[in-house]
């Protein structure tokens, strides 16, 4: 092999470089996967459905002021819709200045009912939520995020200190189950989690909320109950037949689509990318293994002159080329597999090298030697050892 | 031990015309001879060696080896004939590049089928006077010694048949006189040496010439005097 070192570096580049890729789609991509999914689920159960003032659709900017919805829909909705389980009214308070002393913090405010744990599966871990008592009463009582925690409090324990949310004094009474970052790379631990009447109240001083989540008893019944809340809330809003919704509404179903958008790239196009990278690496193996083969006319003449089978000559240019596309997969896999591994730290995602990664590496780059090796086999076998010394 | 019978050669070539390098060749060479094969450039000697050596099939004709009709064989039983008995010496040497002498010797003996080839390459090397030049890759030995190299790979397997083909023609006359001389030798150790040369002095030195032209014998001579200093 020292004799065609070049050519041979050449030829493991190209496997070295599609495996890399594979290595890194394979690995973080499931990672990635995996997070949008339990992100999904957890959001977003099968018998959710998300009431959002504005006609906007999901996730497109800022609602407009005309928008109203109102804790009267809410409940008019949770009272009408059928087999509604539980519900949970939302108010928003995006970017709060949070103090502590001299301790500052930057949080997102949330206003939510009694029932917030149990409709968006988020508890504590620490102290308790707010009960319903808290929530008729306006009470100054926060739950918060560990993020803000940490900010505020460092090692110090939290519960039953005072805090300023926009200047106004709360009680924390409880740290939020964490979280992590979310799919928009959102800290969702840099939250506070209030009564819904506070926020509106006393924080925001409004009379509407922004979002309804309903929990419905029966998920295979979702897409009935999600036409009786559309009918009722269009009702109540006074809109006539062919005019647009000052509301937007997002189902399981529609997650789901979203969710499906966002793995056919982690799971069809990203792998497409490195298989054409690992092919054309393949193809490069074959093309300067091919060379090769001319290159070498008179030492394979030489060796079958000697005594060599047609077929020891093929089993060398097969062997060749295998282990140099398998030590080019195998740096791909460690290069990959960093690489991987870093990408997964830096997005808080789960897990590590995957199996299938090292597996699909290990067999892609033996197959792309074994395949750019046949032709180059063959060529080499037939020569007539005569012809071949010329 | 070799006899061909009527042996022909044509090379068809890709765009139809053919050439008669070899029309009618019958020939028996004894155990233990050494002959030389004379004639001008294109008469057809190599194709003739090539045949010999099982390096090529000819196109009609019978070559036997020890009674055996080896035209015939499989390309896997040929290349077993080549490696256990015949020996094969380059005008171009063609040894390995950046490869040490005592591997390109070790060449042949990857495809024996013999079991104890320990120490066989250093023999061959030693025979041929390279003891001191077994790590030498070919870039660092002369023309003759790289002959050397290359006839001690055609002995490692001891063959009883050696083919050298113009073995000399690229080396000056007193180096071509010292391979000669190692060739003679080789032959009355006991080895059956077929030598292609166009060069009329060198071919007087052996026993036994045959003149080949336009792919037929012309003459089998056997000198009077045998002249290769053994
Ligand atoms: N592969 C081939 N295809 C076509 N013609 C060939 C081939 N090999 C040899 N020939 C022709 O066959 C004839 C005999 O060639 P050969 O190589 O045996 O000659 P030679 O006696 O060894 O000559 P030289 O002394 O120049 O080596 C020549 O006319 C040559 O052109
Ligand atoms: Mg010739």
């Amino acid at each position: 092999m020292g004799r065609f070192r070049l050519r041979t570096l050449a030829m493991a580049a190209g496997s070295f470089v599609g495996i890399t890729a594979l290595t890194v789609v394979v690995s973080a991509g499931g990672a990635a996967e995996r997070r949008i999914q339990a992100t999904g689920r957890h959001h977003f159960g099968e018998s959710s459905i998300l009431v959002m003032a504005g006609g906007a659709p999901l996730m497109s900017g800022p609602r407009g002021e005309a928008a109203r919805l109102t804790l009267d829909d809410a409940e008019a909705l949770a009272r009408e819709a059928p087999g509604i389980e539980s519900w949970d009214p939302q108010q928003v308070l995006p970017g709060a200045p949070v103090k502590r002393g001299d301790a500052t913090a930057t949080a997102r405010v949330l206003g939510a009912s009694e029932r917030a744990p149990l409709v968006w599966s988020r508890g504590v871990t620490q102290g308790v939520f707010f009960d319903a008592a808290a929530v008729a009463q306006a009470a100054r009582v926060a739950v918060i995020g560990e993020t803000v925690a940490r900010q505020l409090f460092g090692n110090e324990d939290p519960l039953d200190a005072e805090i300023l949310v926009r200047n106004v004094p709360f009680r924390v009474i409880g740290v939020l189950e964490p979280f992590g970052t979310d799919i928009h790379g959102m800290d969702r631990d840099a939250e506070i989690v209030v009564p819904i009447s506070t926020a509106m109240r006393r924080l925001l001083n409004v009379d509407t909320i922004v979002a309804i989540k309903l929990l419905v008893r029966d998920p295979s019944r979702v897409d009935e109950a999600a036409g009786e809340v559309r009918r009722i809330l269009r009702e109540r809003h006074g809109l006539a037949e062919g005019q647009k919704s000052d509301f937007s509404m997002v189902t399981a179903i529609l997650v789901k689509k979203m969710v499906a958008r966002v793995q056919r790239v982690l799971i069809v196009f990203l792998p497409l990318v490195a298989g054409i990278s690992l092919l054309a690496g393949g193809a490069a193996s074959a093309a300067l293994m091919l060379a090769s083969v001319s290159g070498r006319v008179s030492e394979n003449g030489l060796r079958r002159a000697v005594g060599a089978r047609a077929k020891d000559i093929g089993l060398q240019f097969l062997l060749e080329t295998t282990l140099t596309t398998l030590a080019g997969g195998l740096a791909g896999l460690a290069v990959g597999g960093g690489l991987a591994l870093y990408v997964i730290r830096r997005f808080h995602l789960e897990g590590g090298l995957s199996p299938l990664a090292v597996a699909l590496g290990l067999g892609l780059s033996l197959a792309v030697g074994l395949l750019a090796g046949v032709l180059p086999a063959r060529r080499g076998a037939a020569l007539a050892p005569a012809a071949a010394l010329r | 031990m070799i006899a061909l019978e009527g042996v022909t050669k044509t090379y068809t070539r890709p765009g139809g015309d053919s050439v008669e390098a070899l029309r009618g060749v019958s020939l028996s060479i004894n155990r233990g001879e050494m002959v030389a094969i004379l004639g001008t450039s294109g008469s057809g000697k190599s194709t003739l060696l090539s045949v010999l050596g099982l390096l090529d099939v000819p196109t009609g004709g019978r070559y036997l080896l020890d009674d055996a009709d080896v035209s015939s064989l499989a390309g896997d039983a040929q290349a077993r004939l080549r490696n256990a008995r015949i020996g094969f010496v380059f005008q171009a040497f063609h040894l390995l590049p950046r490869t040490s002498a005592l591997q390109n010797v070790e060449l042949p003996l990857l495809y024996s089928e013999r079991s104890s080839l320990d120490g066989l390459a250093r023999k061959a090397l030693e025979s041929v006077g390279l003891a001191d030049r077994m790590k030498h890759t070919p870039e660092e030995l002369s023309g003759g010694q790289q002959q050397r190299v290359a006839i001690a790979r055609a002995l490692v397997n001891e063959p009883d048949l050696l083919l050298a083909d113009e073995p000399t023609g690229n080396l000056d006359s007193r180096t071509a006189g010292e391979i000669l001389d190692l060739l003679g030798a080789l032959n009355a150790a006991g080895r059956t040496v077929v030598l292609v040369t166009h060069d009329a002095a060198l071919a007087a030195r052996c026993k036994r010439v045959v003149r080949i032209e336009d792919g037929r014998i012309a003459s089998d001579e056997v000198n009077a005097v045998n002249v290769v200093n053994a």
